[in-house]
């Protein structure tokens, strides 16, 4: 059986004499959605920072399944997480390129395709068919993604224009367009209405069961965590405390105690 | 009622105007030294000083009582925002309008050799911020020490061509890879820096190149220059009026009146053709991913990074193409004067160019074409007043600071849209 997609093993990252995330061990699946949860400083987005490449780790290891083949992603740093190991992210306050039209945001995401295909820019400059096919197809597929947001009517407006909402949305697909096999969301919910919140809940589902891509979460909203978790890891002060399906996790006792404290 | 207790601290405000403008204009304008006979003697200019004065609280009040007034005659933002929805609609009938312009321009009537020469300055500045656009308005790399890679292209055209005696053909597109071949240079351990930081250290760039040429005698003949560089032909004709042996003269070969007006409308249009490339070319690599990628980087450097664009190459092939447009106008600066020397290259040109990119409005082509009309026109029309037409030209950055705080041209185009796809 080769389900597993994310095996992260005595992650710990320090920051001097702070330790963010200490000994962190946990794994995440194929098609599934895992949530990482916790009070606020528990060490989550520090987490999905180490598995960006935007920190690097002070030990342990991180292994992703790509096409059934083991990386250790300790090995990729910087962009080439994104490039090679293809896990994409988005991050906790948005960070899209507010100037550029929608249709751009997607296309830029596509970039190292692109690149290939106009021979680093040599072929594009003489107007290659072939590089003008491929730009064709990176089209299509942003308008694909914008399809299913139902954002395609504002594919030409920039980027910044947007309601927030959409912005997050946006996001979201646009990290999708780099075909990732693990997509890692910093809570995708904050500011959202729960109608938002509900179409998100859905794009999520789409992506899990028709992308099979597996999802990463960071959420503080309960109501997204409860209603499309398949696994939930519990975080406090960089430790794990808790790891189990979502109706385990309401029940466990050392979670209600990290949120709410303890009883005298 | 309340109108006069406007009215009173738009007075104020004028008065106050009036006391800062004496504080400055009385020393600098006020104090003139002249030498006579034995030591200096201090002569006040008192008169001026009141005027300049006076101008300044009339100014004042006049914006306070226009302002009163909420109905603002804000003339020159008018004039922008006419220009910028037209240039929306129309935007490639004024382009090709423009060009045209430019092609007929030397055979009109009013054009002489004195107005050709200001034109031919203009074009150099248009083409530089057409090659530094790439850099600050497309990539967002603040390049203070973009003379530097002028500098570089003008000093390499200069030693290839009086030591091996090469035809300008070739010489240029040698001063361009060089200066490319520096941009990266400096690009490597540059472009981990950002915003400020990158600033100054291009800045100090710009200055060790220079220092560089003043130092290096044995090489660049330190601050007396070069001379003698060879003037460019037109496909092998010679500009003189009496070529060397072997030597075919255009006015020989064309059976025209030797004029010296010839040379310089061929100069006109080589810089022309020389800047048209640039432009093109930039506007056609926009729209390629590394010019989107560019953008992108501007906006957001971790959201790129998020998405696997690969930083510092990418601002490194800004850099490059920057630099070598800014090679290729200093082969032809190099080319135009005969001579170059390190004073040609100072941090003022740097400066002057990055006003142009800024106030022309980031990453916008007609609005560097409108800039360096406006900055190097305004300073051209007040010559006559001497040291005080950097005053001029200060006015007219602040001019369009106020009126238009993005520049004469902000409105970005999407360098793809869907709905032209769909159709």
């Amino acid at each position: 059986m080769n389900n597993s997609l994310l095996k992260v093993e005595n992650l710990t990252m320090k920051f001097g004499g702070l330790t963010a995330v200490d000994n962190l061990s946990f794994s995440a699946n194929n098609n599934e959605i895992t949530s990482i949860i916790g009070p606020n400083g528990a060490g989550k987005t520090t987490v999905f920072n180490c598995l960006t490449g935007f920190y690097k780790a002070t030990d342990g290891e991180m292994f992703l399944n790509k096409n059934d083949e083991i990386i250790s992603l300790k090995k990729f740093t910087d962009y080439k997480i994104a490039q090679k190991a293809k896990v994409a992210r988005t991050f906790q306050n948005i960070r899209l390129f507010p100037a550029m039209s929608v249709l751009e945001n997607l296309l830029v995401a596509q970039h190292n395709e692109l690149m290939v295909a106009s021979g680093y820019s040599i072929f594009g400059i003489l107007n290659l068919k072939r590089y003008q096919d491929k730009e064709k197809q990176a089209v299509e597929k942003a308008k694909y993604w914008l399809d299913i947001i139902g954002l395609t009517n504002r594919a030409d407006d920039n980027a910044g224009d947007l309601p927030y909402g959409d912005q997050r949305k946006l996001e979201i697909v646009r990290a999708m367009c780099i075909d990732p096999k693990l997509l890692c969301l910093d809570e995708p919910a904050a500011g959202l209405n729960p109608k938002e919140s509900s179409e998100l809940n859905k794009l999520l589902k789409f992506i899990k069961n028709d992308k099979k891509t597996g999802i990463l979460l960071i959420e503080h909203d309960m109501s997204v965590v409860m209603g499309i978790s398949d696994h939930v890891v519990v975080l406090n002060y960089g430790k794990k405390i808790f790891q189990g399906s979502p109706v385990e996790t309401r029940n466990s006792k050392a979670v209600i105690e990290a949120y709410l404290g303890v009883d005298e | 009622m309340k109108i006069s207790a406007e009215i009173k601290t738009i007075i104020k405000d004028s008065l106050f105007t009036g006391l800062i403008s004496l504080a400055l204009f009385g020393p600098i304008v006020g104090l003139k030294t002249s030498s006579k006979g034995e030591g200096l003697f201090v002569t006040p200019h008192v008169s001026i000083v009141v005027l300049l004065v006076a101008a300044c609280i009339v100014g004042r009040f006049l914006i306070g009582l226009n302002s009163l007034r909420k109905k603002e005659i804000n003339l020159i933002g008018n004039i922008t925002s006419t220009i910028s929805n037209y240039m929306d609609n129309k935007g490639k009938h004024v382009a090709i309008t423009g060009v045209l312009f430019a092609i007929v321009f030397p055979f009109l009537p009013f054009t002489d050799r004195y107005v050709l020469d200001v034109s031919i300055m203009i074009l150099t500045y248009i083409m530089l911020g057409w090659g530094l656009n790439i850099v600050v308005g497309l990539a967002g790399l603040l390049d203070l020490g973009y003379v530097a890679f002028y500098a570089v292209g003008a000093y390499s055209y200069a030693l290839i061509a009086t030591t091996f005696g090469w035809s300008f053909w070739v010489c240029l597109p040698l001063a361009g890879l060089f200066a490319g071949f520096f941009g990266i240079l400096l690009g490597f351990p540059v472009l981990r820096l950002r915003g400020d930081y990158l600033a100054i250290v291009t800045l100090g760039f710009g200055e060790i190149v220079r220092i560089i040429l003043i130092n290096w005698y044995e090489v660049t003949n330190g601050p007396d220059g070069i001379t003698g560089i060879p003037r460019p032909s037109f496909f092998g004709l010679e500009f003189k009026k009496f070529p060397d042996e072997g030597e075919t003269s255009f006015h020989t070969f064309f059976n025209l009146e030797y004029s010296t007006m010839h040379r310089i409308i061929f100069l006109y249009y080589l810089i022309l053709v020389l800047a048209l490339i640039t432009n093109y070319f930039t506007l056609k690599i926009r729209k390629l991913p590394v010019g989107r990628a560019w953008e992108a980087l501007r906006e957001d450097e971790i959201a790129c990074k998020s998405l696997g664009v690969n930083p510092t190459n990418t601002k490194l092939t800004a850099f490059a193409i920057g630099a070598t447009f800014g090679g290729f106008a200093g082969a032809f600066f190099a080319t135009r004067q005969a001579f170059v020397s390190p004073e040609s290259f100072t941090f003022i040109e740097s400066a002057i160019i990055v006003a142009i990119v800024v106030l022309g409005g980031m990453g916008s082509q007609t609005g560097v074409v409108l800039a360096a009309i406006f900055l190097i026109g305004i300073t051209e029309v007040f010559r006559d007043l001497e040291q005080y037409r950097m005053i001029a030209f200060g006015g007219a950055m602040v001019l369009i600071m106020i009126f238009k705080p993005k520049g004469i041209l902000a409105n970005r185009k999407p360098t793809i849209t869907l709905k032209d796809y769909i159709k």
